[in-house]
């Protein structure tokens, strides 16, 4: 069997007396497409700041494509799109992804730029300052910025928030097609009915601890929503 | 192999260039110093002579921190310090760009502010002014080497600029000391055989201190 392209091993994380996350176990196979499912505070971003490498567990081990997950070259292959958008107001959105590929060292970057601004629909607008941009515009942006360099592994927090029917759609679209170029994704979200759309799996995570892990393919829309309101009434009731 | 660096400084320069307002701000707040001491305090040339490289480096420093300040909350904004974590970079080479975007945007309001200078205090411009060059550039990388990594350390905390200039001070202090006296030397036309093993003494504290700093700076942009 292939090296899988996440391994979380016992992972644990702790704030000072404030738990986030207790002995966490999965891994994901390259080309799966994961949701991770919970409340605000359950532990989801810190669990994508750890793989992602911005922090380091208290405990257990993560391995990304086999290796340290602040590894270079790891971290050249792994893009996140978060609530924070990774992009500065005082420069075009030009500017911007130029400024990106130059960091990723991305090859044909122009053409490489052209493209995910179209995919984005954003070219009418790339001389413009992000600053200008509204916050659908800008969170279509953060997309095709993640996306600039094909990253292997795509990290979502909440990718929907805050965007309209529209932007969502088009999200959706673009998530769909980077399932069939074979990236791995791993996605948190609220919205259920789009997990089950786009995943091929899903995790629920309740009190910082996995508490479900299924295919959706084999479970049944209802187990999943009941798995998930399950884990909100568990954790407003300690 | 420096490629983010400068991709990180020249992205710095561009965002500077267009706002103008890290260099305005150090510009307005160092003009106010000088012009309160100026007309405050009525004292003899030679007097003047004594305070004034006390007095330059007093707007140097405390606008510095201004434009160190800004370095990193501009990067705080959108979560663009999270990006920087997560770029497959060593983190020397970000370091690197802040610290040189700092520089550069510290030693050209300095070259603005300087003339302002030597007309409030009525200053004679002669050859040997051309001394203070290397006292100026020994004196703001010292001040800029450890400010930056310090501001990447203030900002993930609230009280951002107290702490920095809690962090920054004592450290620092050495380094705008002898700057002081050297900057005086100079512009009292007696620079002495004291001046040169002084200005080699900040240059070395600024390649201790950027040595350091590169070093230690993946460690700051952990969580």
């Amino acid at each position: 069997m292939s090296v899988p392209a996440l391994e979380i091993i016992g992972v644990s994380k702790d704030f000072g007396r404030i738990i986030a996350l207790r002995s966490v176990t999965f891994s994901v196979q390259s080309g799966e497409f994961v949701s991770i499912l919970g409340r605000n505070g359950a532990g989801k971003t810190t669990l994508l700041n750890i793989i992602s490498g911005v922090s380091r567990p208290s405990e257990g081990s993560v391995q990304l494509f086999g290796t340290d997950p602040n590894d270079r070259v790891n971290k050249a292959k792994l893009a996140l799109i978060s609530h924070e958008m990774f992009l500065y107001g005082n420069l075009t959105a030009l500017e911007n992804l130029e400024y990106y590929s130059r960091i990723y060292n991305v090859q044909d970057a122009q053409e490489r730029i052209e493209t995910v601004l179209n995919n984005v629909e954003l070219t009418h607008r790339r001389f413009d300052l992000v600053a200008t941009y509204s916050r659908g515009m800008t969170q279509r942006l953060t997309i095709a910025r993640a996306l600039l360099h094909g990253p292997s592994l795509l990290l979502l927090d909440e990718p929907f928030t805050g965007l309209d029917q529209h932007a969502i759609g088009m999200l959706i679209t673009l998530l769909k097609k980077q399932k069939e170029l074979g990236r791995t994704i791993l996605l948190t979200t609220h919205d259920l009915h789009t997990a089950a759309e786009l995943s091929d799996r899903y995790l629920v995570i309740s009190k910082h601890k996995i508490v479900k892990d299924g295919l959706i393919s084999e479970t049944n829309p209802d187990e999943i929503r009941e798995a998930f309101f399950s884990s909100e009434t568990e954790e407003s009731n300690p | 192999m420096m490629r983010a660096a400068i991709s990180i400084l020249k992205k710095d320069l561009r965002m500077e260039f267009r706002s103008k307002e890290s260099i305005l701000a150090m510009w307005i707040f160092s003009l106010l110093i000088f012009v309160i001491f100026n007309f405050t305090f009525e004292v003899s040339r030679l007097v003047m002579l004594e305070i004034a490289p006390g007095l330059l480096w007093v707007a140097f420093v405390f606008s510095g921190m201004f434009g160190l300040n800004q370095s990193f909350s501009l990067e705080k904004e959108n979560g663009n310090l999270r990006a920087m974590a997560l770029m497959p970079v060593d983190g020397g080479q970000i370091y690197v760009g802040k610290f040189l975007s700092v520089t550069i945007i510290m030693l050209m309001f300095e070259a603005l502010i300087f003339p302002i200078f030597i007309i409030f205090y009525d200053l004679q411009l002669s050859v040997g002014m051309f001394m203070l060059i290397p006292v100026l550039l020994a004196g703001t990388i010292g001040f800029t080497s450890l400010g930056t990594i310090l501001s990447a350390v203030a900002v993930h905390t609230r009280n951002q600029q107290i702490l920095l200039s809690l962090l920054l001070w004592p450290l620092v202090s050495p380094i705008i000391i002898w700057s002081v006296t050297l900057t005086g030397m100079v512009l009292s036309g007696e620079v002495t055989d004291a001046f040169y093993p002084l200005l080699l003494r900040v240059g070395a504290f600024d390649v201790i201190f950027f040595t350091l700093s590169y070093m230690l700076f993946d460690f700051i942009l952990e969580d």
